[in-house]
């Protein structure tokens, strides 16, 4: 129950973000790391993060492992780096909750999402129950959803959208 | 004398996780014990420390720095620079620094995280020990220096709440001139604590609470290729250590008593208590690749 609310009001405040930051590419990134034991464990994520150009605000709990992860708009931040952040500190990243801006392209039955200024790009598949998302397919749209867990060093190729919507 | 050499030695090995041959804490660990974190990827630290051992035969204090580097993220180099400013009456005292250099490398071979804020690794570590400029005292200052090979294991568990390690080192030295400091093996076990309350964010000071638990043997002295005699030692050492930590500085103490000593009064005196601080600066990268 708790995490259905949460859920809800992070897509809520994703999609008014979306609209406020209408160039943005990821616009918030909600990652979760394990490993983390102690407050400098925190502060060197906080400062890898900070170092990723397009960042504009980290917030690190330890006592639940989650980063949140702020941008600024037009940043050209990518999913790898967020990644090699927490890598490079010898953690390890889990699932990560996004809020991107991007171009809907494929087909209506494969269709993908490509976030602007940089090379990610993935297959979406819904989170639920699946949606006509054919009269999207070419626009630009914002979509919140999960990355699932990777190994390290590599990038996620699907996106779990919950919420898709063209972008304004 | 005989204790003194032992903990000297044996102090020495566990003191930076994963670095033998030095008795200086390092950010994130223990005061004296093993322990198995290593620097981040690029990280710079310094360690700064001061210990002290009182004895039958005076106080005594030394120093040194330690200078890590995280060249991945599971493998960082070290070097320790050796400064003694300061020399009791206690002989043998090998206990932070031993006048010795060192250099080497620490390998978190293992690394298994299991869910939030917990990990179980492991850390190798090996190193070469050179004799530095200032030249020991009692025994050992009789002696022809040589350098040495310092390895050492450690693992453990770290979590939000408890932390808990073990490990053991080797210390060798190469003989010269008929002479060879006493090989040296070391053991630890640390437990560790964060109150409840304590368990705050990242932006608050970080506190925490060891019991530290060491152990050492040294081997006999050889000097004009013959052993001295009674000059092998057995200590075992316990005591409680916090650590606080503040972003990216942290600053670490406490003290250990002996539990069992089997060394020779006449050769070494008797040492009654260590004691310890050490002061760390972490600089942590903010490099990231681009996309």
């Amino acid at each position: 129950m708790k995490t259905v609310a949460i859920d809800t009001l992070f897509t809520a405040t994703a999609l008014a973000l979306s609209t406020l930051t209408a160039h943005a590419e990821y616009e918030q990134v909600n990652l979760t790391v394990f490993g983390m034991d102690c407050a400098p464990c925190a502060h060197a994520i906080h400062v890898s993060m900070k170092g990723i150009q397009g960042v504009n605000t980290v917030d690190v709990d330890l006592n639940t492992g989650l980063v949140t992860i702020k941008l600024a708009p037009d940043n050209h931040a990518a999913m790898r780096q967020f990644n090699q952040a927490v890598e490079k500190n010898g953690f390890t990243h889990k699932d990560a909750t996004v809020v991107a801006r991007g171009k809907l392209t494929g087909t209506a039955s494969a269709p993908f999402f490509e976030v602007a200024g940089t090379q990610d790009r993935f297959a979406l598949t819904p989170a639920a129950t699946a949606r006509d998302i054919s009269p999207l397919l070419g626009k630009t749209v914002t979509v919140t959803g999960v990355l699932p867990q990777v190994a390290k060093g590599k990038t996620p190729d699907t996106l779990r959208y919950n919420t898709i919507a063209e972008a304004q | 004398m005989k204790s003194l050499l032992v903990l000297a030695y044996a102090l020495a090995l566990p003191a930076i996780p994963g670095i033998s041959g030095i008795a200086l804490a390092a950010d994130h660990g223990p005061v004296f014990g093993y322990a198995t974190p290593v620097n981040s990827q690029r990280e710079l630290s310094l360690d700064s420390g001061i210990f002290g051992r009182y004895g039958s035969r005076g106080t005594q204090f030394s120093t040194g720095s330690l200078f890590g580097y995280g060249v991945t993220p599971h493998l960082t180099v070290s070097a320790f620079l050796p400064a003694s400013f300061g020399r009791g009456s206690l002989p043998e005292s090998r206990m932070t620094d031993g006048g010795e250099w060192y250099a080497g490398a620490s390998w978190r071979f293992l690394h298994s995280v299991t869910t939030v804020g917990k990990r179980i690794e492991s850390t190798a570590s090996l190193g070469l020990v050179v004799p530095g400029p200032q030249q020991d005292s009692g025994i050992l200052g009789t002696l022809h220096r040589a350098p040495g090979v310092a390895g050492s294991v450690a693992t453990g568990f770290a979590s939000r709440s408890q932390y808990l390690w073990a490990g053991g080192g080797y210390t060798g030295f190469a003989e010269r001139s008929g002479d060879r400091r006493p090989d040296t093996i070391s053991w630890s076990g640390v437990y560790g604590y964060r109150p409840v309350k304590l368990r705050r964010g990242y932006d608050q000071w970080d506190y925490r609470g060891f019991a530290e638990f060491t152990g050492e043997h040294t081997g006999n002295v050889r000097s004009n290729r013959l052993i001295v005699p009674d000059s092998s030692t057995t200590s075992l050492w316990l005591g409680p250590t916090v650590l606080a930590i503040f972003k990216d500085v942290a600053i670490s103490g406490g003290l250990q008593a002996p539990l069992f000593r089997d060394a020779s009064n006449s050769l070494y005196g008797r040492e009654h208590i260590r004691f310890a601080i050490n002061f760390s600066y972490l600089k942590y990268s903010s490099h990231t690749s681009s996309h």
